[in-house]
């Protein structure tokens, strides 16, 4: 399974888009997706990447996979730094990494039959293995579980689950290396979703394909992931292997998003606790001073407001170690709701406040 | 006590297709107080049935009853039924911002519903009752965004909008279509939180639609499962949760990650659900049930008691005597019918 060689790794990766000016005389507006962002993944396996929406999920995939040009950092896949190639550089390693999407409508054609949509990166970066294009693009309908008779079909004759199997077969095409899959899975439903996600587990193994697994949705993502990494606003908080960040988180931020997850067994939800994070997700034009994560954590202290804490190993070593982005994190026995938030109300006010009115009002 | 009598509800549509037969003769109660998550995957009919009694499935063709405070409200005219909706019943959907008009301040989408209702309070009394709502929903600075416009409020806050809204006449009733689905994590805990507050506080009945086992956990006293239109199995929440009798409850459960161990395959339920215009004559999910018999491609199997529980039905052929049933599943499971 996975090695301890990487195949894809980042560091201090930024990626700001300019979102309009402020006013005639003031400076653009920028909006900071990506933060200073290091990550590696490793051959063979699956890191997960999650974090609530508009946090930078799928830009931080977006410049890994250089479909973004970013503005700060280093990129270096396979051994090889792809910063800054050009377009027509970029275009022989566009077969090694490939993308799976959220919307298995919209992300394919609906006027095009599915033998053409899955066997169309075969037809731009020439055939590969034996047998004409039809022949291929059958055996992978066969692979992902798709009737190779459906040939001539078009997308709009399927379900959603087959659309995203169309979509795997359409990623799998060319024998990458790396599938960035960005939510794959959560247009589906339940019992739909099941069947994917051992379909990609099945492929990962048989393929030897590493994965960069995007997902809101954290049990899924505990379930496919070897290691993952917890972004907040652009900014990777925490980071390891899975078991160890799911039992002994240490950033409040993966504490309240573990804590927040919905799970089916009602004896378990009523006993543990949870913490109702106050407020929602800053605005990325103009992040929070010091750690963007200290207008809604429980236990942010003064130097939170000003000191940028940087993402330090907690234990372990390489690319396995724990990572945690907190100038207090927590020990693993320390209990993230016996914390008052006190500094929250001063400082930011609105979204904040949401506690502390509705305990007026009732 | 119960509240909302649901019986024999029949909704379909005519496409150009044929007749879609989005809901097939169920029946449910809704107690006073209590919250009845209804749980099915899309196109199980779990939204047509509620938004029926709301009379907004224009067009369908509908049968049965449904008796809520001494009124059918499917028989009922649409000025009786205006009487109720709002005032009696209120609703959340899942989309908070389509849900809201635009062009309003949230304030005065708030006072015209209380005011559609009675007009005898006034302008300023409505007003003032609003920034009480959003207040109590956890809005900050309620007196000052209640003059805001529904983008200038995050999905969370716009939900905690709809929550008061819905709330506005203190309603016996409220409706909740995926509520949650489409917010995040965090603030999926801080509407459900907020959702258990309002009905510790006024006693309100909810019905909680969603295809999300993880939040019927968390919020619901009794469940109803439905498969392409009808209720396949009806029982307290933890009778779902760890005594399923209905082999799709079990393969929705056994679908979940996090309920099998890391590196463990999970078990889907194979195959996809049944169109609803040329249904199976049987039972409607034997082509995807690993116990599936001769009797199930026949027959139609209705809700019957099971376990000896007058609480739990299942419209299943297994065994109805626990043992039987678990060793069942058992069986299966070594032969690996149940992966």
């Amino acid at each position: 399974m996975s090695s301890d060689e990487v195949l894809l790794s980042a560091s201090g990766v930024s990626k700001r888009f300019n979102v309009g000016s402020r006013g005639l005389l003031g400076g653009r507006l920028q909006l900071s997706a990506v933060d200073n962002v290091s990550l590696e993944i490793k051959k063979g396996e699956t890191l997960g990447l999650v974090g609530e929406s508009g946090c930078g999920k799928s830009s931080l995939a977006r410049c890994l996979t250089r479909l973004y040009d970013v503005d700060e950092g280093t990129i270096t896949f396979d051994g090889r730094d792809i910063t800054n190639l050009g377009r027509r550089q970029m275009q022989p390693l566009r077969s090694e990494m490939q993308m799976i999407f959220q919307d298995p409508y919209g992300s394919l054609n609906p006027r095009r039959r599915v033998g053409s949509i899955i066997g169309d990166a075969l037809a731009i970066h020439g055939n590969r293995g034996k047998g004409t294009r039809r022949q291929q693009v059958q055996e992978l309908m066969e692979i992902v579980g798709l009737n190779p008779e459906h040939y001539n079909r078009y997308p709009a004759d399927f379900s959603g689950g087959q659309r995203q199997r169309i979509g795997i077969a359409r990623a799998l095409a060319l024998k990458p290396k790396l599938i960035v899959c960005d939510e794959p899975v959560s247009a589906l439903d339940v019992s739909i979703q099941a069947q994917v996600i051992n379909l990609l587990q099945d492929l990962q193994r048989e393929f030897d394909l590493t994965y960069l697994f995007i997902s809101h949705d954290l049990s899924v993502v505990q379930h496919i992931s070897d290691r993952i990494a917890v972004m907040y606003l652009g900014r990777i908080v925490e980071s390891g292997p899975v078991e160890e960040v799911f039992t002994a988180s240490s950033h409040p931020y993966t504490r309240a998003l573990l804590s927040a997850k919905p799970i089916a067994d009602p004896r378990a939800a009523e006993q543990r606790d949870r913490i109702v994070l106050a407020g929602d997700l800053p605005s990325p034009i103009s992040p929070p001073s010091g750690c963007r994560f200290h207008p809604r954590c429980p236990k942010a202290e003064q130097d939170c407001v000003t000191v940028v804490p940087t993402l330090e190993i907690l234990r372990g070593a390489g690319p396995d170690a724990q990572r945690v982005e907190c100038l207090h994190p927590l020990e693993a026995d320390q209990d993230l709701s016996s914390f008052t938030p006190s500094i929250a109300d001063t400082i930011i006010g609105a979204d904040a406040a949401a506690t502390g009115s509705r305990e007026v009002a009732s | 006590m119960v509240l909302l009598h649901v019986t024999d509800l029949n909704v379909s549509f005519d496409t150009d297709d044929g007749v879609v037969k989005a809901v097939r003769g169920i029946s449910f109660d809704v107690d006073r107080g209590k919250t009845l998550g209804i749980v099915g995957e899309s196109g199980s009919g779990k939204s047509v049935s509620t938004q029926t009694l709301a009379g907004l499935t224009r067009g369908a063709r509908v049968s049965g009853s449904a008796q809520f405070d001494g009124l059918d409200l499917i028989k009922a005219s649409p000025s009786q039924r205006r009487s109720v909706l709002g005032r009696k019943i209120g609703m959340i959907f899942q989309d908070p911002l389509t849900s809201l008009h635009p062009a309003y301040r949230v304030g005065a989408q708030i006072v015209e519903t209380i005011r559609a209702h009675d007009r005898s309070i006034s302008k300023r009394a409505a007003r003032l009752r609003a920034i009480e709502l959003l207040g109590m929903v956890g809005i900050p600075f309620p007196s000052e965004r209640v003059d805001e416009f529904p983008h200038q409020f995050s999905g969370g806050m716009r939900q905690r909008v709809m929550i008061a809204m819905a709330m506005a006449l203190d309603p016996t009733l409220l409706i909740a279509d995926e509520p949650t689905t489409a917010l995040d994590v965090t603030v999926q805990a801080q509407v459900l939180e907020l959702m258990r507050k309002v009905q510790a506080e006024f006693g309100t009945a909810i019905i909680l639609i969603t295809h999300d086992l993880g939040v019927i956990a968390d919020v619901a006293d009794d469940v109803a499962v439905m498969y392409a239109g009808t209720i396949v199995e009806r029982a307290p929440r933890d009778e779902i949760f760890y005594q399923p009798h209905h082999p799709y409850t079990e393969g929705l459960l056994d679908s979940m990650p996090g309920r099998v161990e890391r590196g463990q395959p999970l078990r889907p339920v194979k195959g996809s659900p049944p169109s609803l215009i040329d249904l199976p004559p049987g039972c409607p999910f034997a082509p995807r049930c690993p116990y599936r018999f001769d009797r199930c491609d026949q027959e139609v199997p209705v809700l019957q008691t099971v376990f000896g529980d007058e609480q739990h039905q299942s419209a299943c052929f297994l065994p109805t005597e626990i043992e039987e049933r678990k060793a069942l599943r058992e069986q299966l499971v070594e032969k690996g019918g149940i992966r």
